[in-house]
C-alpha cells in the first residue's frame, strides 16, 4: 500500500507544517480526530483494534480515490476523471503506548510527518514525558535509522524518516522554544546541538538551534529580552515612582461617568496580553488543576489570566459599594456604567471580562442590593437579562459555547438571540463595524473541560500504555485555546496608561468586607441566626482546629491582587505571604479584617479633594444586631519614603479598621499591605490632617483614636532612634531605596 | 420531571470533580465527554420518583472567586467535600457554607457533608467523629465517600434529593425542555 494514507504534509518545510496545524484546528469540532473522522466520513469504518509490543493501535478502513501512481502528476487534464480509483487502506492511531513507541510514532510507517500526531504529541508530552527523554529517544531513533543507512534496501523510507524527525524538531523549537529554556544551562538544547553538530553540521535546525541558545543566554545575562515575553517583562502597569502623575487625572475615571467604550477596549487590550501570552497545555488538568504548591509556578500564565478576571469582578463589586451613602438612584447609575462597559465588550467579543463583569454584578453583595437594582432603566435591566443568558450554566454552557464556535473566528460580533433585543439592537446601531475584532473567551470553561477530561480519562490503559487517545481528546481543547489565540491579533487597541492606573486605584473588597459594607447600604431582611450560635460551639468542640477563617485565605482568597508588571511569580509570592501571616492577625482576633485585601490607591496627599475610597462609617443604626458586622471604617495608609513628597502624590493602601483594634494590630495590617517585614513596634502610626500630623499612641484603639472630620489618611514610618530625633516632621532616614 | 441543581463544593483536590464523573458515568467512565450538553446530568428514580439531577462542578474554576456566589445561587443542594486526608480541606467547609447561607439568605439550605478519600483509611487525618460533628453544627447529614471505591457516592446525590423535596415539595413542575444533545456520537 503506498498511499499516503494521513492528512499529508510537505515534510520539507515548517510552514507545512505550520499550515497544517492551522487547517487540523479550524475544523477542529468537538470530537476527536478518530470520532470526527468516524462520525462524519462515511467512507472511514472502524475496523478494530491491533495490539503490538508496547502499543495499541485504533483501525479505521478508510475508502480513497487516488491519481493512478503510472501517471504523471502534471496531468491535470480533462481525462482526469477516468484515472480516479478506488481503494481500500488501514489507517492506524496510536491509541496507547511507551514513550518509546510513541516518540516512534511521529513518523508513519513509511516514514512520513503525521502532522496531527505530532501536534497532539507536543502539546500534551509533558503529562508523560520528560523534555529531555523525549529528546533523547528522537535523537536516538535518528541514529538507529542513520545506521540503516548501509543496508541499500531501506534507503529511501529510512532517508524520509530521519527527514521527518528533523521536521519534528523544527516544529518544536518553534512552538514550544520554551521546553528548551531550562536555565541555567539548557542541557536539552545543548543536547540538539551536539546532535546537529555531528549529524546535521550547517543545517537550518543548526542554526535554529544556535539561535536559540544565543537568545536564551541574552536573556540569561539580561541583555537582550523582550522577545521571548517570560513573566515578568510586560508593559509597565506598576507604578514605578518614575511615572507618578497627579491624582486629579485619574478622577476622569470615576464611575459613573465614563467612556464606556474606552474602558472596554482598554479591559480587552489588559486581556488580550495575558491571553497571548497563555501556554496552553499549562491549563492541562494535570497541570492546571493538580499542581500543587512547589509546581505552581507550571501554570504561571493561566494563574495570570484568572487573577485578572477576578481583579475586574472585584472592581465592579467595589465601585457599586464603596460609597455607602450614595442614594439608590446614583448607585444603579453605576450599575448602568459597568452594563454599557459590558455592553461594549461584548461588541469587541471579550468575553473573560465580559463573564467577569456580570459575574461581578451577580455577586452575592452586589446583587442583593434590590432598591438599587429596582432604579436601573427597563433597558438596562433587559440588557443585563441578555448579557447574564450568554455565560448561562444550563446545559453545560450550551449557550456559550455555541456563541464561541460561532464567533471565534469571525471577524466580528453578529450572534444574537431571537429573544436578546437590546442586543439586537445594539448591532444593529453599529452595523458592520470597520475593523475585525478578535476573541478572548472565558477560560474557565476550557479549565472546567480538561480538569474533566483529566479526571475521568485514565492516564494509562492496561500493561501501563500511555493513554493516547485521552491526550487526543485534551488537544481538542487546546486547539480551541491556540485557535483563538490566533485570531486575538487581529485587536488593534491603544494604551492608556491612565486607565492602568485608575485599574490599579480601585480598592479591593474581600468577601466579608463586601458584605459588611453591602448589609450597610441594605440590612438583610431575614437577619441569620443560627449562625453565630454555631461558632460558638464549633470552637468549643473544635478547639484543636486552628480558625476556621484560616481556610478563607486558601480557598477563598478573593482578594487577591493582581498586578501585571509583578508577574504571575509574584502574585504567588503575596499569596503564600498571606497564608504565612494570617493565623498570626487571626490570633488577634480581628473577624473583619482576616483576609487581607492588597490593593493600591493613589491621590493627592494635598489636593484636599475628597478620595474615591474615603472613609467609610460604620454600620448603620438601623439594623443593631452588631454580628452582622462590626463597625469598621476602611483606612488609607502610606509608607513614608523619599518619593512621598517629590511629586506631591502619595502612594496609598487600603485596610479596613474594625472598632477592636489596637495600635500595633492596626500597624500590622498596614505592614502586610506595604509589604514590610519587622516588628510592629519598629513603626509608628500618624493621621495626616489638614495642618499637623496625629501620632497614634502605642496601644490606642485606633478606632475611637482617629479624627473621622477628615480623610482616613494615615502615614508609617519606622520609629526614629535617638540619632534621628532631629529630623522633623517626615523626613527621617528610611532604607527602602 | 423535576430538576435538581446539585453543587460541588470543596477545595482544590478533594475529589470533586471524581465524584461527579463517578456519580453522572459510573461504570461508563471511558466514554465521558465533558464537552457535550449532558455530560454533567443524570436521570435517577429516588424513592418512585424519577429525578433529573444537574450537577454544578468548580472543577477547574476554584479560583475564579467571584463566581462562586453565581454557583450558589443556583444550586438548590450542596455537596461540601473535604478529604479525610487533609485537615486544612476540612477547615475550608466553614467559610464555604456561610458564603452559602449568605448567598442563599437562608439559615437552612439542603446540604451533604462529604469526607471523601475514606478508601485511604492509611492516610486518614480527619477523624470520622470530628465530621460527625461538623455535620451536627452545620444541621445536616454526613457521609464518608470514595470515589475511587466507589463508596457512597449516590447516596450523597439521592440524599440530598429527599433534602430538597421535603424542604420544596411543592415546586413540581420546572419546565423541562432538555435540549438533546447536539452532536451525538455513534
Ligand atoms: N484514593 C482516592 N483518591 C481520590 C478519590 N477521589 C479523588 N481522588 C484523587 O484525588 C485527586 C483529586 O481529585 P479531583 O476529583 O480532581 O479533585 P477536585 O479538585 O476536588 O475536583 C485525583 O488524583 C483523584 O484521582 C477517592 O475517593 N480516593
Ligand atoms: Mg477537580
Amino acid at each position: 500500500m503506498s498511499i499516503y494514507v494521513v492528512p499529508c504534509c510537505d515534510s520539507e518545510s515548517e510552514r507545512g507544517v505550520r499550515a497544517q496545524l492551522s487547517a487540523l484546528t479550524s475544523r477542529m469540532t468537538r470530537h476527536g480526530p478518530c470520532g470526527e473522522y468516524a462520525a462524519s466520513q462515511p467512507t472511514w469504518r472502524l475496523w478494530g483494534e491491533e495490539r503490538v509490543d508496547g502499543a495499541i493501535y485504533t483501525v479505521y478502513l478508510k475508502k480513497v480515490r487516488y491519481h493512478r501512481p503510472t501517471r504523471s502528476a502534471s496531468s491535470e487534464s480533462d481525462d482526469e476523471i477516468s484515472h480516479l480509483e478506488w481503494e481500500t487502506v488501514r489507517v492506524r492511531f496510536v491509541k496507547a503506548g511507551t514513550v518509546e513507541r510513541l516518540v516512534e510514532a511521529l513518523a508513519t510507517d513509511d516514514g512520513e510527518l503525521e502532522s496531527t500526531y505530532v501536534n497532539v504529541f507536543l502539546a500534551t508530552y509533558r503529562s508523560f514525558a520528560e523534555c529531555s527523554q523525549v529528546l533523547d529517544l528522537l535523537l536516538r531513533r535518528y541514529e538507529e535509522l542513520a545506521m540503516d543507512d548501509v543496508l541499500p534496501a531501506a534507503t529511501d523510507t529510512s532517508h524520509q524518516h530521519r527527514k521527518t524527525l528533523v521536521a519534528c524538531l523544527h516544529v518544536w523549537l518553534d512552538t514550544y522554544p520554551e521546553d528548551f529554556r531550562q536555565p541555567p544551562h539548557h542541557p536539552a538544547l545543548q543536547q540538539l546541538l551536539a546532535f546537529t553538530q555531528l549529524h546535521l553540521p550547517g543545517s537550518e535546525l543548526h542554526s535554529k538551534a544556535l539561535q536559540k541558545l544565543a537568545l536564551f543566554s541574552a536573556e540569561r545575562n539580561g541583555v537582550a529580552g523582550g522577545a521571548a515575553g517570560g513573566a515578568g517583562g510586560g508593559a509597565g502597569t506598576c507604578l514605578a515612582a518614575g511615572m507618578r502623575v497627579p491624582a486629579h487625572h485619574t478622577s476622569a475615571y470615576r464611575l459613573p461617568h465614563v467612556p464606556h467604550r474606552h474602558f472596554a477596549e482598554q479591559l480587552t487590550r489588559m486581556d488580550m496580553e495575558l491571553f497571548k501570552r497563555l501556554v496552553p497545555h499549562q491549563c492541562l488538568g494535570a497541570v492546571w488543576s493538580r499542581r500543587d504548591k512547589d509546581r505552581s509556578h507550571d501554570a504561571a500564565t493561566v494563574l495570570a489570566t484568572v487573577n485578572q478576571f477576578n481583579a475586574v469582578s472585584f472592581r465592579v463589586i467595589s465601585t457599586v459599594l464603596v460609597e455607602p451613602n450614595l442614594r439608590p438612584v446614583d448607585r444603579s447609575d453605576i450599575l448602568a456604567s459597568w452594563l454599557d462597559i459590558a455592553r461594549e465588550l461584548r461588541v469587541l467579543k471579550n468575553f473573560s471580562s465580559l463573564k467577569a463583569i456580570i459575574s461581578g454584578l451577580q455577586s452575592n453583595p452586589v446583587y442583593r442590593l434590590r432598591k438599587t437594582w429596582a432604579m436601573l432603566s427597563k433597558e438596562k435591566a433587559e440588557l443585563f437579562e441578555e448579557l447574564a443568558r450568554i455565560f448561562s450554566e444550563d446545559n453545560n454552557r450550551w449557550a456559550q459555547r455555541e456563541l464561541l464556535m460561532r464567533e471565534g473566528t469571525a471577524k466580528f460580533a453578529d450572534t444574537v438571540g431571537e429573544n436578546d433585543r437590546q442586543l439586537q439592537k445594539l448591532l444593529h446601531e453599529r452595523g458592520s463595524p470597520g475593523v475585525s475584532n478578535g476573541t478572548i473567551p472565558y477560560l474557565g470553561t476550557f479549565l472546567t473541560d480538561l480538569t474533566m477530561i483529566d479526571t475521568a480519562i485514565p492516564d494509562t490503559v492496561a500493561d501501563g500504555l500511555i493513554n493516547f487517545d485521552k491526550r487526543r481528546k485534551e488537544f481538542e481543547v487546546l486547539a480551541q485555546i491556540k485557535l483563538l489565540q490566533g485570531a486575538a491579533n487581529a485587536y488593534h487597541l491603544p494604551t492608556d496608561p491612565m486607565f492602568d492606573r485608575w485599574f490599579d486605584s480601585v480598592i479591593v473588597l474581600d468577601d466579608r468586607e463586601a458584605y459588611q459594607l453591602s448589609c450597610q447600604i441594605e440590612p438583610p431582611t431575614n437577619p441569620p441566626k443560627e449562625r453565630r450560635q454555631k461558632k460558638i460551639i464549633d470552637s468549643n468542640n473544635h478547639g484543636h482546629r486552628k480558625n476556621d477563617s484560616i481556610a478563607s485565605t486558601s480557598s477563598s482568597n478573593s482578594s487577591q491582587f493582581y498586578c501585571e508588571t509583578d508577574g504571575a511569580g509574584n502574585a504567588w509570592k503575596r499569596d503564600s505571604l498571606e497564608r504565612r501571616i494570617s493565623p498570626t492577625r487571626l490570633s488577634h482576633g480581628s473577624s473583619s479584617s482576616s483576609i487581607p485585601s492588597l490593593d493600591v490607591s493613589l491621590s493627592s496627599a494635598n489636593s484636599g479633594q475628597k478620595p474615591a475610597n474615603g472613609k467609610i462609617p460604620g454600620m448603620s443604626p438601623a439594623y443593631p444586631n452588631a454580628r452582622t458586622g462590626p463597625d469598621f471604617y476602611i483606612i488609607r495608609v502610606t509608607y513614608e519614603s523619599d518619593c512621598v513628597e517629590t511629586e506631591g502624590v502619595v502612594l496609598y493602601k487600603s485596610i479596613m479598621l474594625s472598632n477592636n483594634e489596637r495600635t500595633p494590630q492596626v500597624i500590622r495590617n498596614a505592614m502586610l499591605k506595604l509589604n514590610l517585614d519587622g516588628d510592629p513596634d519598629g513603626y509608628t502610626l500618624a493621621q495626616v490632617l489638614p495642618d499637623k500630623e496625629m501620632v497614634l499612641p502605642a496601644n490606642a484603639n485606633v478606632y475611637y483614636a482617629v479624627n473621622t472630620a477628615y480623610n482616613l489618611n494615615f502615614i508609617l514610618r519606622p520609629r526614629r532612634n535617638q540619632q534621628d530625633e532631629a529630623i522633623v516632621n517626615g523626613k527621617a532616614k528610611n532604607k527602602r531605596t | 420531571m423535576r430538576e435538581y441543581k446539585i453543587v460541588v463544593l470543596g477545595s482544590g483536590g478533594v475529589g470533586k470533580s471524581a465524584l461527579t464523573v463517578q456519580f453522572v458515568q459510573g461504570i461508563f467512565v471511558e466514554k465521558y465527554d465533558p464537552t457535550i450538553e449532558d455530560s454533567y446530568r443524570k436521570q435517577v428514580e429516588v424513592d418512585g420518583q424519577q429525578c433529573m439531577l444537574e450537577i454544578l462542578d468548580t472543577a477547574g474554576t476554584e479560583q475564579f472567586t467571584a463566581m462562586r456566589d453565581l454557583y450558589m445561587k443556583n444550586g438548590q443542594g450542596f455537596v461540601l467535600v473535604y478529604s479525610i486526608t487533609a485537615q486544612s480541606t476540612f477547615n475550608d467547609l466553614q467559610d464555604l457554607r456561610e458564603q452559602i447561607l449568605r448567598v442563599k439568605d437562608k439559615d437552612d439550605v439542603p446540604m451533604v457533608l462529604v469526607g471523601n478519600k475514606c478508601d485511604l483509611e492509611a492516610e486518614r487525618v480527619v477523624g470520622k467523629q470530628q465530621g460527625a460533628n461538623l455535620a451536627n453544627h452545620f444541621n445536616c447529614v454526613f457521609m464518608e465517600t470514595s470515589a475511587k471505591a466507589k463508596i457512597s457516592v449516590n447516596e450523597v446525590f439521592y440524599d440530598l434529593v429527599r433534602q430538597i423535596n421535603k424542604k420544596s415539595p411543592k415546586e413540581e413542575k420546572k419546565k423541562s425542555n432538555i435540549r438533546k444533545p447536539i452532536c451525538q456520537l455513534l
